[in-house]
């Protein structure tokens, strides 16, 4: 598939400010709004950067920038180091994808024609063209038989959202501009196109400038997040995981909530922790010598495996027969089994359910990995908190509002994640 | 009470006074349409200068008819251009106000969508602006020549050779005959009603979206059943 080969480019944004009617705003002073305040923000390729921030704070200003939609009064932006005010307009957005909260579809068009709006743009061939659209709705997960020859006010409000997206990937560009896509559709709808999007990305590995105003959204959908507050001004740019751990101001603090100790956990998954190894005792094996291993660690449980390394149950280190073999009849019944790739928010809510103190952590084909306790989640919790670590990748460059404390160092190159 | 002799009669002419009827409602409807649509342009680039073209446009609607075939006649005599003149004006308030009030129902977020993938100014003026306006352009074009068809009626005091189905208007009245009163009038009636059902018939087939069937799932936001799992 074309999409899969697609290269991303880099986003940067170089002190750029727009000022709407005279001088630009003194600090402290009221500006207006939708005012961007020497902006400086370096987007790696492949990456989703989320703007985030009230309204009026300038982040969709930011966004319409990139596609000169909006003209900054000063400063550059640069994509893959090439300035966007030295491209063609038509044609530099011919080439950066186009997301909006409305979808902006053309409702005389039909979905399959709507689809096929920028290679047609661009001259293609019909025969492409067509093969290139249904391409596209059935990646967003239209199937073209069904709805190819609808108009847009025939479909629901998801589905619409969907062509959107579609309609933005068209040419394959290897930017995308996404303003509040999903921020007119229940919340139901939301979660699941949120979910796709991210699926989506995974093969697409495009560079998303995404905006929103919900900071779970945010924190969900960003490889990257910059907070915005009033003025046009960035108040903190890093990973989700930073945010969280260490907001860089009162108002990025109050932005993410008070329950951002909370949402750090559905950050991180569970191959971020230091997974504790398990005694383990095989089903078959002499009992004596499992005994003696269980006797040389604290934890007063060994756990017992079956032939294939899959956990079986508890056995506590007082009730391991002195002789015999073990059985799987001696087992008491089971934490709950964790995969590595589950949040540690998921994590510990089986742990709350089962009622136990530790999870089972087994790879892909089920073969126990060690233990995962509720201590073990609170350390990493207090340990990642101000490194950024687990999930975090390398420190961006610093913020460019001098106005905002930098957030602390992380360690250089940061988790090497 | 009616004379269906006479009117047997003169089929031939009420039908030459028919065709007549929609040639001088025709030329009229279209200049009209081809100056209101340079008005409108104008009015959509130059804001300011709507209310000015839309009030002009107002002013003369309001100009009875017999007063400027008087006026036309001492400077243009007897001619087509002394019918036409006033049943052009008056289309002008109706059509400059639907093409203008059409370009502005595009949604902006559709302008907006347009210009962000790259849309020049004139592609997206021809190829989404213009197919969104159609309808109430179209409505306009109706509105306009229903009006029309029945203005032109007063041209035939302009002389035998104008008038359309007015002439038997006209000349039933003069002699106090009832049945020529009405074989210019009921034909006319129906001239109007079949050119108003022809344009409703355009815009089904220019506009072939807002006839399209309203969506499968009756809400805008209903799943179907197993749509949640789909994901």
């Amino acid at each position: 598939m074309d999409a899969s080969q697609a290269v991303a480019a880099t986003v940067e944004f170089d002190h750029v400010s727009k000022v709407y009617g005279g001088a630009p705003a003194k600090r402290g002073q009221a500006s207006t709004p939708g005012a961007v305040n020497d902006l400086s923000l370096a987007i790696p390729a492949g990456k989703i950067c989320v703007l985030v921030g009230p309204s009026g704070c300038g982040k969709t200003t930011s966004l319409k920038m990139v596609n000169r939609l909006i003209e900054p009064t000063s400063g550059r932006i640069l994509l893959d180091g090439v300035d966007a005010a030295d491209t063609d307009r038509t044609e530099l957005r011919r080439g950066i994808g186009y997301v909006i909260q409305q979808t902006g579809l053309f409702p005389h068009e039909t979905i399959l024609e709507n689809v096929g709006t920028v290679p047609r743009l661009l001259g293609w061939p019909a025969a492409r063209i067509r093969a290139r659209s249904e391409e596209l709705l059935a990646l967003v997960g239209l199937e073209p038989g069904r709805y190819a020859q609808r108009f847009p006010s025939q479909l629901s409000g998801g589905e619409r959202q969907r062509v959107g997206v579609a309609r933005a990937l068209g040419a394959d560009p290897p930017v995308m501009l996404m303003d509040e896509p999903f921020g007119a559709v229940d919340p139901i709808v939301r979660e699941r196109l949120q979910d796709e999007l991210l699926r989506l990305q995974e093969g697409l590995a495009k560079t998303i400038l995404f905006v929103t105003h919900d900071i779970d959204e945010a924190i969900k959908m960003g490889d990257l997040v910059a907070v915005f507050q009033q003025g046009g001004r960035v108040a903190q740019f890093g990973t989700p995981a930073e945010l969280l751990a260490s907001p860089a101001s009162d108002f990025v603090a109050r932005f993410v909530g008070a329950d951002r100790g909370l949402k750090r956990l559905s950050l991180s998954r569970v191959r971020d922790l230091d997974i504790r190894p398990a005694v383990t005792g095989r089903v078959g094996e002499p009992a004596l010598e499992a005994r003696r291993r269980a006797a040389a660690d604290p934890f007063p449980y060994l756990l017992l495996v079956d032939a294939g390394d899959r956990p079986v149950g508890w056995l506590p280190d007082s009730e391991i027969p002195g002789d015999g073999l073990l059985a799987e009849a001696m087992a008491v019944p089971m934490s709950p089994i964790l995969s590595l790739e589950m949040t540690l928010k998921d994590a510990l809510s089986m742990m709350l359910d089962a009622n136990v103190q530790a999870g089972i952590a087994v790879d892909r084909s089920g073969r126990v990995l060690g233990l995962v306790t509720a201590d073990a989640i609170a350390t990493f919790l207090r340990e990642s908190g101000p490194l950024g670590r687990g999930g975090a990748i390398s420190s961006p460059a610093s913020p460019a509002d001098p106005a905002a404390p930098a957030p602390p160092a992380g360690p250089p190159g940061g988790s090497g994640s | 009470m009616i004379d269906w002799g006479w009117i047997g009669d003169h089929l031939g002419a009420i039908l030459g006074r028919t065709v007549q009827h929609l040639e001088l409602a025709t030329i009229a409807v279209s200049i009209g349409f081809a100056i209101s649509f340079g008005l409108a342009l104008v009015a959509l680039s130059r804001r300011p200068t709507y209310p000015l073209i839309s009030g002009m446009a107002g002013i003369l609607y309001t100009i009875p008819s017999l007063a400027v075939f008087a006026t036309l006649v001492s400077i243009t005599g007897l001619t087509i251009q002394t019918a036409e003149i006033p049943l052009i004006m008056y289309t002008l308030v109706i059509l400059v106000r639907n093409i203008v009030a059409g370009f502005d129902a595009a949604p902006a977020d559709v302008l907006d969508a347009a210009d962000g993938m790259g849309y020049s100014r004139w592609r997206r003026f021809r190829a989404i602006e213009l197919p969104l306006a159609v309808p109430l352009i179209v409505a306009g074009l109706r509105l306009a020549s229903v009006s029309t068809i029945g203005l032109v009626t007063v041209s035939a005091t302009l002389g035998d050779a104008f008038g359309g189905l007015g002439f038997f208007i006209l000349e039933g009245y003069n002699r106090g005959f009832p049945t020529e009163i009405l074989s210019g009038a009921v034909p006319s009636i129906l001239l109007a009603i079949a050119v108003d059902v022809a344009f409703v018939q355009v815009e089904h087939r220019l506009t072939p979206w807002i006839t399209a069937e309203p969506s499968r799932a009756g809400g805008p936001e209903r799943l179907a059943p197993g749509d949640g799992l789909a994901a």
